[in-house]
């Protein structure tokens, strides 16, 4: 009687044996690393603005401090983008027939707000407060990074919940002393050794509490 | 993809094909590629949606997005004012809370001022001006209606008649003096549905002139209310119970004690020491008995010996507290009675306040309705206005008012809902909400308070003031604000004298060059914040700081910043000397009485469009959408009636049919319900939900009718909360009462555990802060404030009647009623109960997901975005206070119009809306918490000891709640957890709870007995 099965079928099966282990591993890991791939947090990514506006010309050649336009970040939960007369007190005397800054004279002259997108996007759940982290000393670069080098914005850190808890678990490295929170340039290297200890001491920050739940949730 | 096609095709019936298919079985194929297309599908839905952020194009002076402010202004219940301080979050109003600087709110709220947020937000207002059905416009109104105003000018005012409302608005008033200026004949009636006839037409028996008067309840020791309900819903709420509240704190000095003689169940029966069921007719003759022992009078008609026993108690505390006694009489009594009281008390030197009525109108509420309806049938009435109000729901159904109004060959009614009154005229326009509008009122003390906007209009409406100066159908018609700003530059509300000499301030300067400049001729929002963070760019400046300021914008700012006109309070009067007038006692009837009342949660029934108040529990039956007609168990043996049997109720011919509720504690021969329900033009919320009893009320007294009783067939009812709570146990263990004769005696709480069970669980860290709560069960009155502002601040949502009857409320407050007396005597006793935030709470371990989990500050934290909804927390709860989302209550399927975009708007922002399958309950307002821990921060310093408040503490009338931490000394709740009185809710379970009350006190007198089961030391 002949034989059934060709030679080659024992490898057949061996692979087969092992896929059957293997694959919803694998298929697990793929899912786990798609989770935090900058796929799914759209990290990295850049969106279409109906103004291209440069944070690079604007913070890193001209050195517009971050609060000029955003000037809710120190006492609201929101840092607030700036309203159209806030780009018009420069733009009403320089680049006046600029075309880009079109849809900025129109948004003026009649009276109907820009619709920026939303490039930091948030779950709905989380009750993110800027004015306490500025308050504590987490330097806009933590979050936002080099922003001075963004021609256009786009989303720096992967935003999920586990990069917050990285922090929130240790803040101390990240921390900026105050003179340096809003210079999007700082890096925790430039910290001098040991300092992070003394940030926290000095800022009164309970770190076993930042991880409770009502922290950012409710 | 062609079958695909295929299959919608027989699956949707076309105009071709009218019968479908019989729909075949799918084959392999067809089941593949359907699913391939829905994963296809779902991975396409998956990434996140695009989102915008849109800035101002010109950011107000003041406004940063994200931080919420506080406004000051005032909320009209009856005609009154009651101040609130309103929450607005990026220029949407989303809570009301109380304004500490006005004496009808003294910093607390009632249901119906939490509830506004809510009417302001109703789909269902009236959005455009209608005439009939159709819509029209405002233009079209004017086109019809001033053509005949300008003829009406010519006749004198001939043939036009104003009905409103009870008015007590400064502006309003001169608007309305205005309008009988420029039309001489003109007649001015007013109807408001809860009047004050007898309380009037009392105190012109007894003083010979209309005269208010009215009780200083912090100065009664002992208080006798004779079928009164101060403690029960109105615009004094709020101001007697504080009063009632500082009089019941044992260990203070001076505890009084409240008897009461009433029908049925009111707040005030159910929180008084001594309580006697007695018909309300018969109360004339407890008066007379009790004139009798206080030495003013003669005979009086044989009481029972209960009431006799009842009455000579009461009058020798009185008597024995002459000075500090005083005697109350509800508004069902006749004048007599009133009368005979005013003199009682001027006998006692009782504390009460006399001052000349706040409502200027000399007529009764009735007897102005019935003119009104008999020039209407006489054909008197040419053009008729209806300013507010309902009189063709609220008025007893024998004046036929709907059917007079018909008769008017003009009528127009100006309102904030389509309503039955609407429905008879021929136009109807919209009104702004109080929360739209510029105005002023006051409270029944007098004291004038501005209403400010907190938003434009929402739709074409305009302010009750625009629309009364709109009737006199001048040339130049003055912004809203304009109109209130006249009012107070040329007077002083309270004297009529002119306010401001400053020469820039006359009238029309005041006008154009005060705070109306440059917003003169819209009706703006958003003007002087509270917090005097600087104003938004509309108002000139804080006062004081602004050189150039007038007089009037002086006065102006302060008076908007304050939330009340100061030095507003009508002068009290020293009361003319009350004559004698013992009378002669009407025969008694033997005959049903129908006692009507207003109903706690929707007060005259304009408000049976807001489903928070329809879904806010009766106080003591918990009933929601709807409540039943209360009956003595005697009468309902007799009758061989049930809970829920309908029973019909006649009178004149006319009857109606409603269910009945067996009460225990209901004085025989006595039906007592609510006015408010069965709207007939409810909107999609409060239409044919209760019972409307019109049909069967006496013109003469239409809050006592004698009715025929019967049964009638079939079965109603209205939805109720406590059933699904009930527990099994002794209701004075859980809800202890101590005698105040016995307090005094007791060292440590008898009520206390001693020995804590043993746990297998951790002892709960102890952090600061540690949050707790400390609720006392003697001063709460069951008025439910708290339940509404929870409801608010929190987002909770409302269910319906149907999910209410399967026991799926959400509400994360409630207050429990139990009935803790012995025997024959009933003693309702009100607890309520939010989440105990239990240090070793069993709603922990069971959670598979750690939703369920405890943080450093002894908050017991529910996280929605982890629930995954299995329930086992509410299983293991044994204070059952977790609300599960069985349905997205709060989105597209909500009840009613609910799910609405414009009610979206009331939504805090701070809080989640919870989706379907979520499970939710009481977090201690943790979003107010950690708004104080952040702020306190941001200041680096610790958070202050009353710097956390939470929505039910705020609301709360009487100040029974006390929050805050348990560490922190000068929080005091420490020091209120070693009161005597302190226990814990099912404190042998070894929970632990963070929330904890303080018992119930009675202040009983002898003479009446001794509580049985009382606990000593």
């Amino acid at each position: 009687m002949a034989q059934l099965f060709r030679p080659g079928a024992n490898t057949i099966a061996r692979i087969i044996m092992i896929a059957i282990v293997v694959l919803p591993f694998a298929g697990f890991g793929l899912a786990y690393a798609m989770r935090k791939a900058p796929y799914s947090t759209d990290q990295g990514y850049t969106l279409d603005q109906p103004v291209p506006f440069s944070h690079k010309h604007h913070v890193g050649d001209l050195g517009i401090d971050c609060r000029y336009c955003h000037t809710g970040v120190e006492d609201s939960r929101w840092a607030g983008l700036p309203p159209t007369s806030t780009c018009m007190t420069c733009h009403s005397r320089i680049w006046t027939n600029a075309k880009l800054l079109a849809p900025v004279r129109e948004s003026f002259a009649h009276n109907t707000p820009i619709h920026w997108s939303k490039v930091h996007k948030l779950a709905d759940y989380v009750y993110f407060d800027h004015s306490i982290h500025v308050a504590k000393g987490v330097p806009c670069s933590a979050c936002h990074g080099p922003v001075h080098q963004m021609a256009l914005m786009n989303q720096n850190a992967p935003l999920t919940m586990g990069w917050c808890l990285d922090c929130h678990r240790n803040p101390g490295p990240r921390l900026a002393p105050k003179a340096a929170e809003f210079n999007t340039a700082w890096t925790p290297a430039d910290a001098p050794l040991g300092a992070a200890r003394a940030y926290l001491a000095n800022r009164h920050i309970q770190v076993s509490h930042l991880t409770d739940c009502s922290v950012c949730h409710r | 993809m062609s079958r695909f096609t295929l299959i919608e095709a027989t699956g949707r019936p076309t105009a071709a094909a009218p019968a479908p298919a019989p729909r075949r079985a799918l084959d392999r194929r067809e089941a593949l590629a359907l699913m391939t297309a829905g994963v296809s599908l779902a991975m396409a839905g998956c990434g996140r949606p695009h989102e915008e952020i849109i800035p101002y194009v010109d950011q107000p002076e003041g406004l940063t997005p994200g931080i919420s402010q506080r406004y000051a202004t005032t909320l009209p219940l009856a005609g009154y004012g009651r101040g609130a301080m309103v929450v607005a979050n990026d220029g949407r109003p989303t809570k009301i809370e109380g304004s500490p600087k006005h004496p009808f709110s003294l910093g607390s709220t009632d249901v119906f001022a939490e509830a506004e947020v809510l009417s302001l937000y109703d789909p269902a207002r009236l959005q455009t001006a209608m005439e009939g059905s159709l819509p029209s416009s405002w233009n079209g109104l004017d086109a019809a209606l001033l053509p005949r105003l300008a003829q009406h000018k010519r006749q004198g005012g001939q043939g036009l008649t104003l009905l409103t409302g009870r008015i007590t608005s400064p502006t309003e008033l001169r608007l309305i003096k205005a309008l009988q200026a420029a039309y001489p004949a003109m007649s001015w009636r007013r109807f408001e549905p809860v009047d004050d006839d007898s309380v009037r037409a009392g105190a012109m028996r007894a003083f010979g002139r209309p005269l208010t008067v009215r009780p200083r309840l912090q100065d009664a020791q002992v208080v006798l209310a004779l079928d009164a309900d101060p403690l029960g819903p109105g615009p004094e709420q709020i101001a007697n119970a504080r009063a009632y509240a500082a009089r019941r704190k044992p260990g203070e000095a001076g505890f009084s004690r409240w008897y009461v003689a009433e029908g049925g169940w009111t707040l005030t029966g159910a929180n008084a020491d001594h309580r006697l069921a007695l018909r309300p007719d018969a109360i004339a003759d407890v008066a007379l008995a009790l004139a009798a022992a206080l030495d003013h009078g003669g005979a009086h008609p044989p009481l029972t010996p209960e009431a006799q026993r009842f009455v000579a108690a009461a009058a020798a505390d009185l008597k024995a507290d002459a000075g500090r006694a005083v005697v109350l009489v509800g508004r069902s009594q006749p004048p007599e009675v009133h009368a005979l009281v005013h003199v009682l008390n001027a006998g006692l030197k009782a504390p009460v306040d006399a001052h000349a009525p706040v409502d200027p109108h000399p007529d009764g509420h009735m007897a102005s309705l019935q003119a009104t309806v008999a020039d209407l049938r006489a054909g008197h009435v040419q053009t008729l206005i209806v300013f507010g109000g309902d009189p063709a729901y609220a008025a007893p159904a024998a004046l036929q008012v709907a059917a007079a109004i018909a008769k008017a060959p003009f009528s127009v009614h100006f309102s904030e809902h389509v309503n039955d009154t609407s429905v008879a005229c021929q136009w109807g326009a919209p009104l702004s909400h109080a929360l739209e509008s510029w105005g002023d009122l006051r409270a029944p003390d007098g004291t004038a308070s501005l209403v400010q906007p907190l938003v434009r209009p929402l739709y074409d409406t305009r302010t009750r003031a625009q629309v009364l100066d709109a009737l006199a159908a001048a040339a130049v018609r003055p912004s809203a604000r304009d109109l209130v700003c006249q009012t107070w530059a040329t007077q002083d509300g309270a004297t009529g004298a002119p306010r401001v000499t400053n020469a820039q301030s006359s009238p029309a300067a005041g006008a154009s060059r005060g705070p109306g400049a440059g917003a003169t001729t819209a009706t703006v929002g958003l003007t002087t914040p509270q917090s005097g963070r600087g104003a938004s760019g509309l108002d000139e400046g804080d006062a004081g700081i602004d050189l150039n300021a007038t007089a009037f914008d002086r006065f102006w700012t302060q008076a908007l910043t304050d939330g009340i006109v100061a030095n507003t309070a009508a002068a009290i009067t020293a009361a003319p000397a009350a004559r004698a007038s013992v009378f002669q006692p009407r025969p008694a009837s033997s005959s049903f009485l129908l006692a009507l009342a207003p109903d706690p949660t929707l007060y005259d029934g304009a408000r049976a469009e807001n489903a928070w108040l329809q879904e806010c529990p009766k106080p003591l039956t918990a009933e929601v959408w709807g409540a039943t007609l209360a009956i003595s168990p005697a009468d309902a043996r007799a009758h061989d009636l049930t809970d829920g049997d309908n029973v019909r109720l006649s009178r004149g011919g006319q009857s109606v049919v409603a269910p009945v509720r067996v009460a225990a504690g209901q004085a025989r021969g006595v039906l007592s319900g609510f006015i408010g329900g069965g709207r007939r033009q409810g909107g999609p919320i409060g239409s044919e939900v209760g019972w409307d009893f019109a049909a069967v009320r006496d013109v003469a007294n239409p809050w006592l009718s004698a009715v025929t009783l019967e049964r009638a067939p079939a079965h109603g009812e209205a939805p109720h909360f406590q059933a699904l709570h009930r527990l099994d146990g002794d209701a004075r263990e859980l809800s202890p009462e101590i005698t105040l004769a016995a307090l005094p005696g007791l060292a440590r709480s008898p009520l206390e555990k001693a020995p804590e069970p043993p746990s297998m669980l951790p002892k709960a860290e102890s952090w600061a802060p540690s949050w707790a709560m400390v609720i006392d069960a003697e001063l709460c009155i069951g008025c439910n404030a708290c339940i509404v502002a929870c409801q608010s601040e929190n987002n909770v949502p409302v269910v319906g009647p149907h999910e209410v009857a399967r026991g799926r409320d959400m509400h994360w407050l409630r207050i429990d009623a139990y009935d803790v007396g012995q025997a024959d005597e009933h003693r309702p006793a009100f607890q309520p109960v939010p989440c105990m935030q239990c240090e070793h709470a069993p709603c922990e371990p069971v959670c598979p997901v750690e939703a369920s989990i405890h943080d450093h500050e002894g908050l017991n934290d529910q996280v929605y975005n982890r629930c995954i909804g299995t329930r086992f927390c509410q299983s293991n709860c044994p204070y059952k206070v977790r609300r599960f989302n069985y349905y997205g209550y709060s989105h597209d399927q909500a009840y009613g119009n609910m799910g609405e975009e414009s009610v979206k708007a009331q939504h805090n922002p701070d809080v989640t809306v919870r989706a379907r399958g979520v499970m939710e309950k009481c977090t201690y307002c943790v979003q107010r918490i950690s708004q104080a821990r952040r702020t306190a921060e941001k200041a680096d310093r610790e958070i202050g000891p009353h710097e956390v408040v939470t929505a039910c503490q705020s609301s709360c009338p009487t100040q029974a709640i006390s929050f805050g931490d348990l560490e922190t000394a000068a929080s005091g709740i420490a020091d209120l957890r070693k009161e005597p009185r302190h226990y814990a809710l099912l404190g042998d379970l070894g929970t632990r709870p963070r929330t904890t009350y303080l018992a119930r006190v009675r202040n009983m007198n002898p003479a009446l007995g001794t509580a049985a089961g009382e606990i000593t030391s």
